[in-house]
């Protein structure tokens, strides 16, 4: 079934790490680098961001990832290389053009931190299921309405597509050309969208009644299905990379 | 005179295992019912008649047309789907606007057309109510409205997909009926279902698909009375026919009306 989410299911250790934790994870990989401000801290929060990657074996599917986002990023040092500012002291020269060292070095400072919010948020997208992240927040005082939201529209859109493909099979059976002429498609148009706004319609209202008759908008306290995992390090490890973002802190403010 | 024929069929959903492995088919008048557990096949072996799907391998003639040279919407004009939820189909706001939707399509003009659907409408009875908004009918009224738009579209093969869910006792005979009168004005009809008894009150032929291969092949008498392969496939027999084994009777009844017959039978 088709999937709107990047979650590669398994069994490591990341996978079994809590929601909130990694979410905490990405904070601690946007922020301190920056607060410290030198290249080292980049360089390793991102090798330690990869690193869980590689324990979570989900190594293949950032590389997509960090693929698409290098086509820009190359884009940028162009641009900074040669225009930036600052620009003083040449690098290097390719032909007629000029690319200076402080530009350069101010572009791959940004990529750096690209990668690294890449990768810090990669480590949660690919190894968190969805529905955890939400239940993890709802359980944090997220508001479950707005959880609702977020879990269904993951859910409702492939399904939508699915319906979608069903209704141009009903409709190209009964004789319907969808393809060739714009013409054609233009008269396409409606035979294919009633049947999906009429069947999206009638969906909405029984997945309404479907809610109210579990009590949806009850304003007790929920419950929740799955019980909550509590492991002792979760609590251990979230302490640790609060400890972490107060040291940096700490450190910056007295140098 | 074979209207479909199916040779040497393959096909594999992308990345996915072997649906169908292989199948070799003759489909003559004889109306057809294929049955077999879910996952064995059976709609993608349809959709694949209808042209929605092309093979992987081997080739699928209508009326010696391969559905891989033409299109669904050209295939249209002589062999008909109608599928499972009628949601899926229906946009007009009339219900004969939206029975005459597919017949106008495939290049019948409008009187032909409306003649086609009034037809159609009569025949699954709802004649009475052509002028009002299929949304405002039943669930079972609309899947007739549904069957009504392929069959005023008045090919020569028509397909059903499972024409019985949502139906009452009084629908399943108006479907029993409709199969029937279709059958008997030369028109070959295919349905997938998993209603045992209403296979074996209705049709001639039984196809019995397991695992993207056909298992058995014959009249629902013969199929039915092979407890062992059925049971293999994930099938039961007929309730009647069950019954009639529990009753010590060594012949396999399919209806109820055999079995009182028997019954009744002297001796």
């Amino acid at each position: 079934m088709k999937t709107l989410s990047l979650y590669q299911p398994g069994r490591s250790i990341i996978h079994k790490i809590d929601p909130v934790t990694k979410l905490l994870f990405i904070i601690l990989a946007i922020f301190v680098p920056i607060i410290i401000g030198t290249w080292g801290a980049a360089l390793l929060t991102l090798l330690i961001s990869l690193s869980f990657i590689l324990i979570g074996r989900v190594f293949k599917k950032v590389l997509p990832i960090l693929g698409f986002s290098s086509i820009i990023i190359l884009s940028v040092i162009i641009i900074q290389g040669l225009f930036y500012v600052n620009n003083k002291a040449p690098l290097f020269t390719l032909g007629p053009v000029t690319v200076y060292r402080e530009g350069f070095y101010y572009a791959l400072n940004i990529a750096l931190r690209i990668y690294n919010i890449l990768v810090a948020v990669s480590i949660l997208v690919l190894t968190t299921k969805p529905s955890d992240l939400i239940e993890a927040l709802v359980r944090k005082g997220f508001s479950p309405r707005i959880g609702y939201i977020f879990s269904s529209v993951l859910q409702i859109i492939p399904q939508m597509m699915s319906t979608v493909d069903t209704i141009s099979d009903a409709q190209r059976s009964r004789g319907l050309e969808t393809e060739g002429r714009l013409s054609a498609r233009i008269k396409a148009f409606f035979p294919l969208i009633g049947p999906v706004v009429m069947n999206s319609l009638i969906s909405t209202r029984e997945r309404a009644m479907a809610l109210e008759v579990r009590a949806f908008n009850s304003k007790r306290k929920k419950t929740f299905l799955h019980e909550e995992v509590k492991t002792g390090y979760s609590r251990f490890l979230q302490f640790i990379l609060l400890a972490i973002l107060l040291a940096a802190i700490v450190w910056r403010v007295l140098s | 005179m074979n209207k479909i024929k199916v040779k040497n069929l393959h096909f594999t959903y992308s990345g996915g295992q072997e649906v169908l492995t292989g199948l070799n088919l003759h489909f003559d008048d004889r109306s057809t019912a294929i049955i077999g557990q879910n996952g064995a096949g059976k709609t993608t072996f349809v959709k694949l008649l209808k042209g929605l799907l092309k093979p992987i391998q081997g080739d699928v003639w209508i009326k010696g047309f391969n559905t891989k040279e033409h299109t669904v919407a050209s295939l249209a004009r002589h062999i008909g789907l109608v599928f499972q939820n009628p949601n899926d189909q229906i946009f007009k706001s009339r219900v004969i606007d939206e029975v005459m939707f597919g017949p106008l399509n495939i290049g019948q003009v409008e009187q032909e057309a409306k003649k086609n659907a009034v037809n159609a409408l009569d025949m699954v009875g709802l004649s009475g109510q052509a002028e009002e908004n299929p949304y405002d009918l039943s669930l079972s009224d609309r899947k007739l409205v549904s069957i009504a738009s392929i069959v005023a579209m008045n090919t020569d093969i028509l397909i059903f997909d499972e024409p019985t869910i949502a139906q009452d006792f009084c629908g399943r005979e108006k479907i029993k009926k409709i199969i029937s009168h279709l059958r008997k004005e030369g028109k070959l009809i295919i349905t997938i279902i998993h209603d045992m008894d209403f296979v074996a009150e209705t049709f001639e032929r039984t196809i019995v698909f397991h695992r993207g291969m056909v298992l058995l092949d014959g009249e629902p008498r013969e199929v039915f009375s092979q407890e062992q392969e059925l049971r293999e496939a994930y099938l039961e027999q007929p309730h009647v026919t069950r019954l009639a084994k529990k009753l010590g009777i060594k012949e396999t009844l399919l209806t109820a009306e055999e079995l009182i017959d028997y019954v009744k039978k002297p001796g």
